[in-house]
Parts: C-alpha cells; structure tokens; sequence
C-alpha cells in the first residue's frame, strides 16, 4: 500500500512567548503546537491517500516535548505517526531537519508523495520541502496552492509572485503547500478519541544513521519589543472617543 | 574557473533583488558571479556591477530545476555563498542547492555581512518576536529579501553554459498574475481590514474611511488568501508586504506578531477592535475598543468635517 507523508513539527506558540527587560527571551510560558501551516500539510496528506487508496503517515521529529503533538496529528486523521524523537531536534537547523526527516522516510516502503507546508510558524525558513527532495533525489513543488492526483501523476498550481505556474510531476515527488490549499478542520470528539489507538512508531537519533548536529552556529538570539505609545480612548460614549482619536491624529499631524 | 577567486554566486528571479546582492557582494569586497536562465535577464543586468553573468541555457524553463547542477558549479568554482533573492522560485532553488550540498543556509535575512571567512547573519524567528543572529562556514546559501542593499553599478561579461535540467518536473501552463492592488511599500497612509468582516461587500466601510483618509487598504494574509477578497499583494506582514507609512489603521486586525512585523516601521498605528486584549493594541500608539461596524462610519463622518 503506498504511504503519503506528511511532515508537521510541533513549535512554541510565538503568542506566548515573554520579553524580558535585557531583551533575553523566556519560552517557559509557552505552550506547544503543531505548526499552524502544518496542519494543512495534514489535511492535504490525508486527501491524498484517499485518493491514492493508501495511508496517510506524520513524520515528525522532535524533542520529549512534542509527545503531546502525536494524539493531535492523529486525531486529525493520519493514519499512524513516525515520531522521531532526539535531544537535537531543540538545536536543529534546516540541514538537520531535513537529514532527519528525510532518513526516517526512506526507512518507509512504497512513498508515494512527501507533503510539508510552506513554513513553520517559528523558524519560517521554507527549506524543509527541498531539502528533503535533495536529501532524497526526489523531484520537488514548492508553492502548491491546488493539486491534482490522477493515476501516478500528480498535476500542481504554484503560486508565484508574478504567476500561476501549472506543473506536471510522476509520483514519488516532494511537495510544499500554501496554507490555502484546504481549511483544515478542527477534529470532532470521535477522531479525537480514535486518535489514541493508532500507532506511533518511535524513532531514535542513532536509528537513523546521520549526523543530526546543525551547519550553523547560532552567536545571539534577543527578542523584538515595539515601543508605542498604547493609548486607548475609552472614556465617554463612542462619539467622544471617535472625537479624542480625531483631534489626536490631527495633533500628530498625520491626517 | 569562471571567478578567480572565492565569490559570491546570486541568483535571483527579479532583476531588482539581482541588483542589490550585486551591491551586497561589492560592500564586502566580493567578487559576484551572476546566473540567470538565459541571455534576456542576462543582459538586464549587464550594467549592475557583477564580474561575471553567466546566462544558464537548457531543456527547462524552470531554475529550480538546474539546481543540482548549481550545486555541483558551485563546488568546482569554490564559491564562497551562493545569495538568492527571497522570492518563492529563489528559496525553493536555495534550499535545494543547499539541500545537494548538504551545507548551511539562512533564509530571509534580515542583514548580513562577514567577519573574516565567516558569514555572520540575523533573522527574524517567530513571526519577528525574536532576532537570532548565525554564523556561518565554508559555502553556504543565504536568501536576501528585497530593499536590504544599495545597487552598484559597472559593465559584466556574458557567458553562456549549458548547464542539464532535472525535468521530473515539467511546466505545462503560465497564467501571468496581473498586480491589481496598489505598492503598499509606498503608501503614506494605510487603512488594513482583518478577519472582522463578515462579508466582501463590507469592504465598502474601509474603503470609505479610506478616502476620506487618502489612503490605500490593505489587509491581513486571510482575507487575500483564505477570502480572497482584496489582491494577494495587499496583505501586510511577514509574508506579505513590509510597509512604513505614516499612518497604519487597522479595524477588525487581531495583531498576530506576522502580521504586525509588517508595520513596525509605521509612523503611527491605530487600532480599532472589539476585543480589548487583542495584541494589536499592544502595538499600537492610539486604539478604540469597538465595534467596527459602528465606530468606522463614525470615524469617516468626522474625517469629512
Ligand atoms: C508562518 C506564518 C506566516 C504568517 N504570515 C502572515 C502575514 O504575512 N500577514 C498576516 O496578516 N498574517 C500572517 N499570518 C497569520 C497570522 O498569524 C494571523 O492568523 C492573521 O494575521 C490573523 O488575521 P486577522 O487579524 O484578520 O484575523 P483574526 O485573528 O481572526 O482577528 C480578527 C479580529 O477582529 C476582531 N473583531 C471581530 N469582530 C469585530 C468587529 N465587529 N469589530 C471590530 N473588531 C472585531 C476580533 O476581536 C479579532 O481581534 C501568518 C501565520 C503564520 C503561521
């Protein structure tokens, strides 16, 4: 049976994340998440398979933490999870995210189609994709905003900044989607509780055979604090304060 | 050889990018090898101050699918960085040349330059709440945004190689987008929508306040791509465009960090939201908490006094 693939990564929610007063940042507050984009990658994973008549597999890798992300991939209807859990995972750039990822791929038998998002919500690098296609020698589709399974040929639209390119790839091939390929529902109370009987392969860094240390050497890392003025009008009805914000903007100089 | 010593090879789709990693490479004092896919772009670039362009020609009409044969060029020659310009086409060929060179990468940067042999880089993590700065060594891929450098200036040679296409993937249709929305990057005021609106025909209220105000509209990344109800090249933020008017308001914008990466150079900002803790009015100077629906008529009537 052939096997779609879809890579997510489980990430600090950036809402949550503190700025200290030395601009030092604090992660211990925030929660983790599958990666918004990611969820998508699911979802277009998911459609695939059935298309195809295969399952839909995770791949993902990470550290202890993101154990809490394989009952939520799950629920959201993967058919089994390969969890690929290391210590390096919280140091990974995108050479070994990709080296990860793409070893533990090529443990599985008959990968028919290799689906990320554009991005991960924290690092946002869009490497991944082709990366792995690389890693791999697979062909690669970045930029998928539509695609199209018939037989093994997998037709694509990519959204570029000045056009819509139509493509055409036989199947195995590496994909990346733009999050509006599919709105990626929120799983009901029935996935949610399936999700805890499907299987979860756990993967060792030493299984896999690669280096997982990464290329580049990170020197410094501070946060962004915007500094504004915050005033909000909210005194007297909503007349009046339309009226503070008039005559503010007027002072200002700016209207 | 092509550069007789160590250089920085650029690539980039648009020929502004192109131009400015040209003037990048120069304020390092690094020689730059230009390729591009054929001898049109080629000759665009002719005048902006590289050592070398070299016009690829093969079976494909697409870059990214040459890129293990960049990878392979880049090692004979011994670059030193191969700098792409941040566009789609651009990341996907780094990433996949960096990906056969199993070497660094950077994407975005936000400024880079060297220290010694090393490439010392900062980018935005986060949607742009944390600033992480890498170095990097040996050859190594770096995406550069477009507006980072000055442009440089001086007369190239053109040589032509053939280079072999992977042509697993074929194009079979180009459908150009035609740009409908204004260049936000220009504009001095900015009214931007967000997910507030119940319905396209809505628009009409910020489009009113927006020319009272003389302003463009632009909106957050789900109304151009979820809703599509305004043109891909209005929404603002991390992935969308980066502005710096004078005056940004936002109604119905709930302020994720992406989004607001985009307008921390404004000179004002202004919000207008129901919900009293949404994160846009931590970055704003001025905001009313409100119904858009009510406040935003309100605020155009008093605009025409
Ligand atoms: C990797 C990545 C990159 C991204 N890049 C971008 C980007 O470049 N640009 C971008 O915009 N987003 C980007 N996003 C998405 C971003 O995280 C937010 O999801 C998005 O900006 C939210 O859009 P919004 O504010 O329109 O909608 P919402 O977050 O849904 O906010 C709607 C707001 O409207 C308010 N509201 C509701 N009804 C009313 C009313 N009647 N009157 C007034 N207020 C009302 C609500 O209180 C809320 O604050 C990115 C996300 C990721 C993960």
């Amino acid at each position: 049976m052939s096997q779609v693939i879809a890579c997510y990564k489980w990430v600090a929610d950036e809402a949550d994340i503190r700025i200290n007063a030395d601009l030092s940042i604090d992660l211990s507050k925030a929660k983790g998440k599958i990666s918004d984009y990611d969820k998508n990658a699911i979802e277009a994973a998911i459609q695939a398979a059935a298309v195809l008549g295969g399952k839909a597999v995770g791949v993902t890798f990470g550290t202890s933490d993101a154990k809490p992300s394989l009952k939520d991939a799950l629920s959201r209807g993967l058919d089994e999870v390969c969890y690929i859990k290391a210590q390096e995972a919280s140091q990974a750039d995108g050479a070994a995210t990709a080296r990860a990822l793409a070893a533990a791929i090529k443990k599985l038998e008959n990968v028919s189609l290799i689906i990320c998002a554009e991005g991960a919500s924290d690092t946002y690098s869009r490497q991944t994709a082709p990366r792995i296609g690389a890693f791999l020698d697979l062909p690669v589709v970045t930029s998928v905003s539509k695609m199209e399974l018939t037989g093994n040929t997998l037709t694509a639209v990519r959204k570029l900044d000045d056009c819509l390119q139509t493509v055409k790839v036989d199947l195995p091939a590496v994909v990346a989607v733009l999050p509006e390929i599919n709105p990626a529902p929120i799983p009901g109370l029935k996935a949610v509780l399936a999700a805890g009987k499907k299987p979860v392969h756990e993967l060792k860094a030493a299984d896999l055979g690669v280096d997982l240390s990464p290329l580049s050497t990170i020197s410094e890392i501070k946060g962004y604090i915007m500094d504004r003025k915050n005033i909000i009008f909210n005194e007297g009805d909503l007349a009046e304060q339309v009226k503070a914000l008039v005559a503010a903007l007027r002072k200002e100089g700016v209207l | 050889m092509f550069c007789k010593v160590a250089g920085i090879f650029v690539y980039s789709d648009q020929a502004d990018i192109a131009r400015e990693i040209i003037g990048f490479a120069r304020l390092n004092g690094r020689q730059s090898v230009v390729l591009t896919l054929g001898e049109k772009d080629a000759q665009a670039l002719q005048n902006a101050g590289a050592d070398k362009i070299i016009a690829i020609k093969g079976e494909s009409e697409m870059i990214e699918n040459y890129a293990q044969a960049i990878a392979v060029m880049l090692k004979d020659e011994s670059a030193e960085l191969f700098a792409v310009g941040a566009t789609p086409r651009g990341r996907d060929l780094a990433a996949r040349v960096a990906g056969y060179l199993d070497c660094a990468m950077v994407s975005d940067i936000a400024a880079a330059g060297f220290e010694g042999d090393q490439i010392v880089c900062t980018r935005m993590m986060y949607g742009g709440a944390v600033q992480q700065t890498e170095k990097l060594s040996g050859l190594s891929v770096i995406t550069i945004p477009p507006g980072k450098f000055a442009t440089a200036q001086g007369e190239a040679s053109i040589l032509s190689l053939e280079l072999p296409a992977d042509n697993r993937v074929s194009l079979m249709e180009t459908a150009p987008i035609v740009k409908e929305g204004v260049d936000l990057s220009k504009a001095e005021k900015v009214v931007c929508v967000g997910m507030a609106l119940d319905k396209a025909e809505d628009l009409q209220i910020a489009r009113d306040l927006a020319d009272v105000m003389g302003a463009e509209l632009g909106c957050t990344r789900s109304i151009a791509e979820e809703r599509h109800w305004l043109p891909v090249e209005s929404y603002i933020g991390i992935s969308g465009a980066v502005i710096k008017p004078k005056l940004y308001l936002s109604m119905g914008v709930s302020g994720q960090i992406q989004h607001v990466y985009g307008i921390r150079d404004a000179g004002l900002i202004v919000a207008i939201d129901t919900n009293e803790k949404a994160p846009i009015f931590k970055a704003a100077d001025y905001g009313i908490v409100g119904d858009l629906y009510q406040v935003v008529p309100m605020l155009t009537e008093a605009l025409k006094k």
